[in-house]
């Protein structure tokens, strides 16, 4: 922390190093007083002042009768210009400060209302859905745990939670595995690996809601004498010479059917950022691995995979997160309830804005709240492991 | 130095400000009213050219068409960014009331005059601790059964009037070799709605209104013997030998706008569909009313009632402009001219409204027959649009929809679960 050298290249460091404790230099304890003060009024000033000033040009822009263009424009100007100038007449202030005060509040001038705002912004509507999911239907009241009783009891809770398992371990599993495959394999072409590698990627480019659209294309259905089907599925099957399947409607395999989209857009990520991996790793390795005899089987088992780990761990966990908070597929796809393709987060969306249940629909989000809690531990602890290791 | 590039914000912050004062020039002198609704922008536009040749004012006025109409109407509600919404459901009125619309009595409205023109059915569901909100604006007649005319015609079989005649004709047909029934009850996220309808308006032929509005109000568990007798009707037509198109089980696959195709084929794919009359919409093209297709009332089994549905105007806002509108846009030339539009299926809700207003003549047709039975007081609102949503827009149709993958056997059991889902 003291380290001559390291203080020298990063003063915004020493800076932090002194306000943190005794080890730096350490001013008298008054200072450490008014220093402590003084950040905390930088901390709190900017927001209140941008929060001020927004409100009531606000108040003033909804009052006026005038153009719509012109209050856009005045509300641009002053939403941008104004926090700009903000924050430059903050860090002037900070300028004429004593000296020795002045490189302690200066980051928190511009870090602390990130801070101040990521509190009133992320912390206090965790809290706030906490204590709503204690509430009743407009959230007020208190019903005990209710709510919670209702989230591990009711069957369509229940199956939700159900799929929603099933959607956090199958749909990273397949999607890393394959896009695995694809980069190992993609990565051995001699030609055409952009355009083999593009294509796996496009679905990609595609929001869930439109790839929805798009595979209900795929799995639609008609029964015979309603027309024909135009369903590529059916399509297919049919030209096996079966009857037409109402696919979405055969339950529980009409879950994987939904799985099956979310995995054909994630493959492509996984693969473009596991290929980036593999190439990654040094020729010479893989080359000593060949000449000592390895099999290309082993080579993958034992250096490529091994090697990559760590970007595994990364990829599966943000598809981890996605599953869990999948809801616009299912939405599309038609009534999660009549089919049995509920999922937690298409619960929480159903209870708090369909049924307007708030504490219902508070207490779902609770529980997917803590739900992501051990992924992201996981994941910020193996960050952690591998920054050691540097 | 620094400042040289900051000489430069001024000049762009002043452009901007030209440039939006220019776009300006089109502001009016009376100020302008809009209305938040659920409609799709054709109509909205369509809407709109009524209003702007027929609205007699110093103001404009706009219906604003919001794909998201929920999110928005609660985001513009509590933000006091709303003048007047056209509100699809009585329960989402009276959350209207909870959450700032001002009544029709603060507006300066005189209720017995409206409770004259529109009648008692309607102006109850706008009615909240003596209060009312919102105007009817707009109506839709839902006990209907469609049947292919000519070929009906040609093959001998008459319009029922009973529900004996309705099972009777429906054997007629299945020993004729045809399918009687046309039914599809998927409507994506809202798959098993027109099930519901299904029940109310059998509900509302065995039980009567009474009954009905018991039910409505859980003053009768959802599970009463006499909703079981109507589930056992509906199972009657649903799992009839040879009755359903397709099978029952399969209903809830099949998109509610693609079902009633199968009766225009050459050779009739079923001869009856049931359903609100807005679905001609959805018919062939080239299908013509009273040739390809025609309508009659959904029998009457133990008495003869109505459903129906419809959409309320709800101020929030206590301007002379919005008043002036709400008065106007309920009033008989604007609803008079709003038939007029084509592919329109709003029926208005006033009585002086002709039949002849109506471009379509079969919506024509359902006016007349729904406002005579607004007026005797016979008609009730969708009940599923009344009931609490957990149950309205969620128990009540997957609970259907489990009935007839279920088969007969299953009717307790689902209404006993949808019983177990009502909030108390």
């Amino acid at each position: 922390m003291t380290d001559p050298v390291d203080q020298l290249s990063a003063p915004a460091e020493q800076s932090t190093a002194e306000g943190e404790g005794p080890a730096g230099p350490s001013p008298a304890g008054r200072d450490v007083a008014v220093l402590s003060v003084l950040r905390v009024v930088a901390m709190v000033v900017i927001p209140v002042a941008a929060f001020a000033g927004l409100w009531w040009v606000f108040d003033f822009l909804r009052d006026a009768d005038a153009n719509r263009l012109v209050l856009v424009a005045v509300a641009i100007a002053v939403g941008v210009v104004g926090v700009f100038l903000l924050f430059w007449g903050m860090n002037a202030v900070v300028d004429r400060l004593p000296a020795r005060y002045r490189e302690g509040v200066r980051p928190y001038v511009f870090v602390g209302p990130a801070l101040v705002m990521l509190a009133v912004f992320l912390v206090y509507p965790v809290i706030n859905t906490v204590i709503v999911s204690f509430g009743d239907r407009h959230g007020d009241g208190f019903v005990g745990l209710d709510n919670y009783e209702f989230v591990f009891t009711d069957e369509s809770m229940l199956r939700s939670l159900r799929n929603t398992a099933g959607w956090v371990i199958l749909v990273p599993l397949v999607a890393v595995s394959v896009g695995l495959v694809f980069a190992t394999l993609a990565d051995r072409l001699r030609r055409g690996e952009a355009v083999a590698k593009s294509v796996i990627f496009l679905p990609m480019a595609i929001s869930f809601v439109g790839a929805a659209v798009v595979w209900r294309l795929i799995y639609s259905f008609r029964p015979a004498g309603f027309g024909t089907n135009i369903g590529l599925l059916n399509g297919i099957w049919m030209g096996l010479g079966n009857d037409p399947v109402p696919w979405l409607d055969k339950q529980p395999w009409n879950n994987l059917l939904l799985m099956v989209i979310m995995v054909w857009m994630q493959t492509g990520f996984a693969m473009v950022v596991l290929s980036a991996a593999i190439k990654a790793i040094p020729d010479e390795i893989i080359e000593a691995a060949r000449i000592d005899g390895a099999s290309e089987f082993q080579v993958f088992r034992q250096i490529i995979v091994p090697s990559i780990r760590p970007t595994i761990v990364v990829v599966a966990t943000y598809m981890i997160i996605n599953a869990m908070k999948v809801f616009d597929i299912v939405f599309v796809m038609g009534n999660a309830e009549t089919n049995g393709t509920e999922v937690v987060a298409e619960r929480m969306i159903r209870w708090f804005f369909i049924s307007n249940h708030d504490g219902r629909g508070a207490a779902i989000a609770v529980v997917l709240f803590l739900a992501v809690i051990p992924v992201m531990v996981w994941n910020v602890r193996r960050f952690r492991e591998q920054e050691a290791v540097r | 130095m620094r400042f040289r590039r900051w000489t430069a914000l001024p000049i762009v912050v002043a452009l901007l400000v030209a440039v939006g004062a220019a776009c300006g020039d089109d502001d009016d002198d009376g100020g302008s009213v809009t209305v938040l609704s659920a409609m799709e922008p054709e109509e909205a536009q369509a809407l709109n050219d009524v209003l702007e040749e027929n609205l007699d004012a110093d103001y404009t006025a706009e219906i604003e068409a919001s794909g998201n109409f929920e999110e928005q109407l609660q985001i513009r509600s509590e933000g006091g960014d709303l003048d007047l919404a056209m509100l699809p459901q009585p329960g989402a009125v009276a959350d209207a009331a909870e959450s700032g619309a001002v009544s029709l009595e603060d507006l300066g409205f005189d209720i017995d005059e409206l409770r004259d023109t529109f009648g008692d059915v309607l102006m109850d569901l706008v009615e909240v601790d003596g209060q009312h909100y919102g105007l009817p604006s707009n109506v839709n007649l839902k006990s209907m059964i469609w049947y292919p005319a000519d070929d009906f015609e040609e093959a001998g079989y008459e319009v029922p009037e009973t529900w004996d005649d309705l099972i009777a004709l429906s054997d007629q047909i299945v020993e004729d070799g045809g399918t009687p029934w046309c039914v599809g009850f998927e409507a994506e996220g809202a798959t098993g709605w027109p099930a519901t309808d299904w029940l109310e308006d059998i509900m509302l032929r065995t039980a009567g209104v009474d009954t009905y509005d018991q039910w409505v109000a859980h003053e009768i568990p959802f599970n009463d013997e006499a909703v079981v007798a109507a589930g056992e009707r509906f199972g009657e037509i649903m799992f009839g030998d040879g009755y359903v198109l397709g099978g029952a089980e399969q209903t809830p696959s099949i998109a509610f706008g693609d079902a009633p195709a199968p009766m225009f084929e050459e050779e009739p794919g079923c001869w009856l569909h049931r359903q609100a009359n807005f679905i001609n919409a959805f018919f062939p093209e080239d299908a013509e009313p009273n040739v390809d297709y025609d309508w009659f009332p959904f029998p009457a089994i133990d008495e003869q009632n109505t459903l129906f549905g419809g959409e309320f105007l709800v101020a929030y806002r206590d301007t002379p402009e919005i008043r002036d509108f709400m008065e106007q846009f309920t009033d008989v030339e604007i609803q008079c001219a709003q038939g007029g539009i084509q592919g329109t299926s709003r029926i208005s809700p006033h009585p002086d409204v002709e039949s002849d207003c109506y471009a379509n003549e079969i919506l024509g047709e359902a006016s007349e027959y729904l406002t005579e039975q607004l007026q005797a007081g016979t008609a009730r609102f969708d009940a599923s649009d009344q009931m609490p949503p957990e149950v309205g827009s969620g128990s009540f149709w997957s609970g259907m929809m489990d009935y007839v993958r279920g088969g007969p056997d299953s009717l307790q059991g689902v209404l006993d679960e949808i019983e177990s889902s009502w909030p108390s």
